[in-house]
């Protein structure tokens, strides 16, 4: 099993990082009625890790017995109906689902599915519960029209139901669905937190850490714990004993992303345009969602940049992320991203060196 | 530009005027100039002329003295134009008159710029003296200078069209990469003589000075001289810049061709003009004598050919005896009597051979007519029955082919040659099923007229001999028959079975799914299109017998225009001789530019279109119809391929920074033209799909269109096809295996993590895990711990390849590099032999009896493998059980489920049979699957371990 998983906290008691968020809603649910609640945090910060917590102190040891379903779903909308498929991760008191799964079309599934989830009680009234809990992940890739649905579900249904919501940025999840919940701000760990879970799980494992290594995981890791982690083990699998100036290998979609990079910095023509394209392509079909590639693209322009253009680098860049959400084509937002940085860096070098 | 070009004119002309003061009478120049106006209005009026004809015959019949028959046409002008004269200048002083006359009658002919065939006839005159041939020679260059010298101004506009034209198809002309021009629209491109390059055969090879490829090919047809693609023996020049010795070049010092630069073509060209001054001067102190040698017999010859024209049409028959060999006068006269005649009709192919291309089926159809009554009447009717019908012989014939290449024409005529009386049916009649029985013919309530004919012929073949009633059914337009034709296909196959008569069917498209059952009773002939020269050549003859001056290359032009449709291309040439009587190069190109729009266009040519370099020219209008033509493909093909192109509209771009502007310009335009398209599709705001058109394929296009190139080695330099539509799919697959693996791993229940993460974060490790070992350690041990690995996760192989297939990037090393084959056998053969102990883990797609279609429902169940003692599981098991059946409705309650733990405990050893048998079965697994789920309980929980070892997982493979 991989460490990651391994060592991941089951209990609220036995987190590390993030203890007074773990104290303060083991309080919450013992003391009192549970409300609905927001999560929110960069990824790899342990919000998962938390809400599952969270849930086997609610209900006990029951919530970790999940099966998994990919059920499918009619839904009347109107003239036609739908045919919905939906994985949703079960136990006897929760429900846990990816509604943005459902691309466009996912304001049916908070609509319909949701509410019918939310409407039955549990069957199991022996419990000292009276609800069950829905989880929902990435809400904050849900349409404007999905999270309108949702807030009256969630009003009209907060005594049978609590609902646990799960994403990145707040800022995309609307105003009226944030004042429904008490928000639980996750940061990303500090380094020196993450420092202390990977001798940790050193410890546990017995591996011998030459000074600095973990510091060095760490600071890649771009303070992702899971990120740390999954390298730690990374470079454990490629090489052990560790030695002090041990490689530690980048994910391979970033590298193949710093490769582009490159190439845009070498050279900045049509025909290197058409290069970027089908690599980006290729990144683009391996399953890599685009906001990471223009983001992560982006990341690696500016440290090769001169500082005069970062400013307006990034701003093409937001620029072109924002329209990339609103259209559908992706690969024709970056690319008019990497078409515009390569007009703009030609101009800045012809008018610099001449 | 334009200005430069006008000067230019204007100087020769003055030139010219100086010339003439100094060198003739002062009244020359007087006569000369009204005469050069009578030319170019000639055109406009030749048809409308009844009064100059009335008037001329008056004035003239008994004066002139035409030169020769074939010349007549320009006769007739000189006349005109020599009445033009006769108002101004009343006195007839016999020298002044032969004067007059000769110079209009150059006039007239260069003004009309008649063409290379023209000037054919003129030396197959053998009585012509040399004066004479003098005169002809010279004639079309002094073409030009009339019209230079009025038409400076119309030159000019005229001439920047004709620079930026020829682009239409012009990406197709060029493989391999080419540099720019160095100079590229630095020089004035000259206005020669329309003819002056007549007879000429170029060659172009690398990159010129400041042209273009498909400018300087523009301007030599303009120029009348002819281009092709490879130097053979009959090419003249070889235009090149440099040596750049390719083949073309070796070729060419082979054969001793003459290489040409451009400015060396530039040369010739305006030399031509030049050349015209001088010879003006010449030809006019030879012309008097001219005048003085025409023979006289043909003059009057014309006079009566006027006549007949003026006449009422009772003289016609005269006419008409003359028969084919007659004079382009007299057709002309005809003409003009029956305006009404549509040129398609009175061209009309009179004898097979008279038909363009296709002879060798012409020939077929004709032998296969010929041997039709042997073959089929003869031994039917007299019942001998010992000549069988040989096998490859079919009753009916299938013409097959476009529109108007001769498929009617040439049944008729192949039937008339061989004395059939052809029955034309067509879409006009109808060619419903009939009712009752074939037999009952003509006695049926409905019967149509194909029976009544197939019938009838019986019996008349009974009656008549057969030779003289011999008739021949053509089936016109058989993949027309539709909706009103019921059942029309398959009586026409039941007439054909018993037909007595032969039955010519004619279709446009032989693959149409309605022709289907009557191609296997049919005997195909296919008819290509004729070349464009076959086509060209006819279509000179036709238009030289109406006394239309049109040159061959023009013809060219428009035979490939019209897509090898001779009549498309016969209706075009009228409608333009109603118009003007000089049809050159730029006018074909322009009427078909404007009319090309009718025809269907492919993507692929709208994306032609509006990146060809002389897109600029087109109308906003124009563009939309292009972009619409097909609005979900031609976005993706103009993103696909705008970055090859070079923008015109940069100009001089050496560090290609203009260019990668305009890229960026256009690929954000194309951005927009996405979010838009969102708007129209998701929104259904569909008032919206101009902008969308307007901005995915409009605007990148106007800032891009230009020169192609090519960017990566090797590629064909023609547009590609939109690489999106490929990729999105391969990302679909991908992330539909990503979902599999994902949720696989959920099943595992070690982890709870989302895709996404998934793929960005764990991926890499997973396949580390999965791989490495493999690489590094001894085989057992490797493949143990791969397996041990894979079944903590519930990986199953295909999810190990999926993990594989989206790891793989382009140029990097594939993953699975450096495992020795040897090594992946044996994991998968580990890996199927752990699947025994492996009982349950998921099942998916369990297909439900009863239903045919599988309801997708996926069910993941999660035991312990079941060899690892089942007694400290049992709670767990009893667990998974009830969450299994309440999934399925099945409802077991907590004490059934104790019994199905014993079940389970009994089949632990049953399941694993089950499961052999089943991966035996292979395909039928799916079903067992579903049969099994009948049962209840433990059972079904084991059958479906196996289903999901074998038969979903192949069913998922999509």
């Amino acid at each position: 099993m991989l460490w990651v998983d391994k060592y991941r906290p089951k209990a609220l008691d036995k987190v590390i990082v993030h203890q007074d968020v773990a104290q303060n809603l083991k309080k919450l649910v013992t003391e009192q009625d549970c409300p609905h609640l927001l999560f929110y945090g960069p990824s790899g910060s342990g919000k998962k890790t938390l809400i599952m917590a969270l849930l086997r102190q609610m209900f006990g040891a029951s919530v970790e017995k999940v099966k998994v379903e990919n059920k499918n779903w009619k839904v009347d909308a109107g003239s036609r109906t739908l045919d919905l498929e939906l994985t949703t991760l079960s136990s006897t008191h929760h429900v846990e689902l990816n509604p943005s799964d459902a691309g466009f079309q996912d304001r049916y599934i908070v609509q319909e599915i949701i509410k019918e989830m939310a409407k039955n009680r549990p069957i199991d009234t022996k419990g000292k519960k009276g609800f069950k809990v829905l989880v929902l992940n990435e809400v904050d890739k849900l349409s404007r029209e999905a999270q309108h649905s949702l807030r009256r579900t969630m009003e009209k249904y907060s005594a049978s139901c609590r609902l646990i919501l799960c994403c990145n940025s707040s800022s995309k999840v609307t105003e009226a669905v944030r004042s429904r919940c008490l928000n639980v701000r996750i940061n990303a760990p500090k380094e020196e937190e993450i420092v202390e879970v990977l001798e940790f799980i050193g410890k546990k494992e017995g591996l011998q850490l030459p000074f600095g290594f973990a510091a060095r995981i760490a600071e890649k890791s771009n303070r992702s714990l899971r990120r740390a982690i999954l390298s730690f083990e990374t470079c454990r699998v490629q090489q052990y004993p560790f030695t002090n100036n041990q490689l530690i290998p980048a994910m391979d979609w970033e590298a193949y992303l710093l490769e582009i990079a490159s190439d845009i910095m070498k050279e900045q023509s049509p025909k290197r345009l058409f290069q970027v394209r089908g690599k980006v392509y290729e990144l683009l079909s391996n399953c890599i969602p685009p906001e990471i590639i223009l983001k992560r693209l982006l990341y690696e322009l500016l440290k090769k940049l001169d500082a005069e253009l970062k400013h307006e680098v990034c701003h093409w860049a937001a620029y072109y992320e924002h329209r990339m959400r609103l259209g559908q084509k992706a690969i024709f937002h970056i690319e008019a991203f990497v078409a515009k940085f390569m007009s703009i860096y030609k101009g800045f070098l012809i008018s610099t060196f001449g | 530009m334009s200005a430069d070009i006008r000067k230019w004119f204007m100087k020769r002309n003055d030139n010219k005027g100086n010339d003439n003061a100094s060198k003739d009478k002062p009244e020359k120049p007087s006569p000369q100039e009204k005469s050069g106006r009578g030319g170019q209005e000639s055109s406009g009026r030749r048809k409308c002329s009844p009064y100059f004809d009335k008037q001329k015959t008056k004035d003239e019949k008994e004066i002139e003295e035409p030169k020769s028959e074939s010349k007549t046409p320009v006769r007739k002008k000189v006349q005109k134009v020599d009445d033009d004269e006769d108002d101004d200048f009343e006195m007839p002083s016999s020298k002044r008159k032969g004067l007059v006359e000769v110079t209009p009658n150059k006039r007239s002919k260069s003004g009309v710029g008649r063409g290379v065939a023209k000037k054919a006839i003129d030396l197959d005159e053998s009585d012509e003296d040399d004066v004479k041939g003098k005169v002809t020679k010279s004639t079309p260059k002094s073409a030009g200078r009339g019209r230079g010298g009025r038409g400076a101004s119309a030159a000019a506009p005229g001439g920047g069209r004709g620079r930026g034209g020829g682009g239409g198809r012009g990406g197709f002309m060029n493989f391999g990469e080419r540099k720019d021009p160095p100079h590229k629209g630095e020089k004035d491109v000259p206005e020669g003589a329309p003819n002056c390059l007549a007879n000429l055969t170029f060659v172009i090879s690398g990159t010129l000075d400041s042209l273009e490829r498909e400018e300087a090919e523009d301007l030599i047809k303009r120029h009348g001289g002819r281009i092709t693609g490879s130097v053979s023996k009959k090419t003249n020049y070889l235009l090149c810049d440099e040596d750049i010795g390719g083949r073309k070049s070796s070729k060419a010092k082979e054969l001793g061709t003459g290489f040409l630069t451009e400015d060396g073509l530039f040369d010739m060209i305006r030399a031509s003009n030049r050349s015209q001054a001088t010879a003006q001067t010449e030809t006019k102190k030879s012309m008097e004598k001219t005048v003085v040698s025409t023979p006289k017999s043909s003059h009057q010859e014309l006079a009566i050919s006027k006549e007949q024209a003026r006449n009422s049409p009772v003289k016609n028959p005269i006419n008409k005896g003359r028969g084919q060999g007659a004079s382009p006068a007299k057709k002309k006269s005809q003409s003009t009597e029956h305006p009404s005649l549509s040129w398609t009709e009175k061209y009309k192919p009179k004898v097979p051979t008279d038909i363009i291309g296709n002879q060798s089926l012409v020939k077929q159809l004709h032998e296969w007519l010929v041997q039709w009554n042997d073959q089929f009447l003869n031994t039917g009717h007299k019942g001998k029955g010992k000549k069988p019908i040989s096998t490859g012989a079919k009753k009916a014939v299938l013409l097959s082919g476009t529109p108007g290449i001769g498929k009617t024409t040439s049944a008729k005529l192949v039937s008339q040659m061989l004395g059939y009386v052809t029955v034309e049916v067509n879409a006009s009649d109808s060619r419903g099923k009939a009712d009752g029985k074939i037999e009952k013919g003509i006695g049926g309530s409905t019967a149509n007229s194909i029976k009544e004919l197939v019938s009838n012929e019986a019996l008349s073949v009974k009656m008549d001999r057969p030779k003289l009633q011999k008739t021949v059914l053509i089936m016109d337009e058989v993949d027309g028959m539709s909706a009103g034709d019921r059942g029309g296909v398959a009586d026409l196959i039941a007439s054909i079975k018993i037909s007595k008569i032969p039955i010519v069917c004619i279709c446009n498209d032989r693959y149409s799914q309605k022709l289907k059952s009557l191609v296997n009773h049919c005997l195909l002939l296919n008819y290509r299109k004729p070349t464009k020269q076959q086509m060209a050549k006819r279509l000179l003859h036709i238009a030289t017998s109406e006394g239309l001056q049109v040159n061959e290359i023009a013809l060219e032009e428009l035979a490939e225009r019209v897509n090898g449709d001779m009549r498309m291309a016969l209706n075009q040439l009228q409608y333009m001789s109603l118009s003007k009587s000089v049809i050159k190069y730029d006018d074909i190109r322009q009427r078909l530019l404007s009319s090309s729009k009718d025809e269907d266009i492919s993507p692929f040519t709208a994306v032609d279109k509006l990146f060809g370099f002389n897109a600029g020219k087109l109308r906003i209008d124009e563009r939309v119809n292009l972009s619409m033509s097909d609005p979900d493909l031609v976005p993706l093909l103009i993103q696909e391929n705008y970055v090859n192109y070079k923008p015109s509209s940069a100009g001089r771009d050496d560090d290609g920074l203009k260019r990668m502007s305009l890229i960026a310009r256009a690929a954000e335009s194309i951005a927009d033209g996405d979010i838009i398209n969102v708007q129209i599709r998701r929104y259904r705001q569909w008032q919206l799909s101009q902008s969308s058109s307007l901005s995915s394929c409009i605007i990148p296009a106007a800032l891009l269109h230009g020169q192609r190139e090519i960017l990566e080695q090797g590629e064909r330099n023609f547009n590609r096809f939109g690489g999106w539509l490929g990729k999105n799919s391969t990302m679909g697959k991908n992330y539909r295996l990503l979902d599999d693996l994902h949720v696989h791993l959920l099943a595992s229940r070690e982890s709870n993590l989302g895709r996404t993460t998934l793929r960005l974060d764990y991926l890499t490790l997973l396949l580390k895990n999965l791989t490495d070992p493999l690489r590094v350690l001894p085989k057992d041990e490797a493949v143990e711990k791969v397996v041990e690995f894979m079944d903590s996760y519930s990986i199953s192989q295909e999810d190990f390849d999926a993990i594989v297939e989206i790891s793989k990037f382009q140029g990097h090393p594939n993953p699975l590099e450096g495992i020795l084959p040897a090594v992946k056998a044996a994991l998968t053969k580990a890996y199927n032999k752990g699947g025994k102990s492996r009982v349950i883990r998921t099942a998916d797609l369990i297909t439900l009896p009863g239903l045919k279609k599988a309801p997708k429902k996926r069910v993941m169940a999660m035991l312990e493998p079941a060899d690892d003692g089942l007694e400290g599981k049992a709670d767990e098991m009893a667990e998974n059980e009830e969450g299994n059946s309440s999934d399925e409705e099945l409802d077991d309650k907590a004490d059934g489920s104790k019994a199905v733990q014993l079940d389970l405990q009994n089949l632990s050893s049953k399941g694993i049979q089950v499961q052999m048998d089943l991966k035996g079965a292979e395909k039928t697994s799916g079903k067992k699957t579903g049969a099994g789920r009948g049962k209840r309980g433990a059972s079904e929980v084991v059958e479906k371990g196996g289903g999901r070892g074998s038969g979903s997982t192949a069913k998922r493979k999509r």
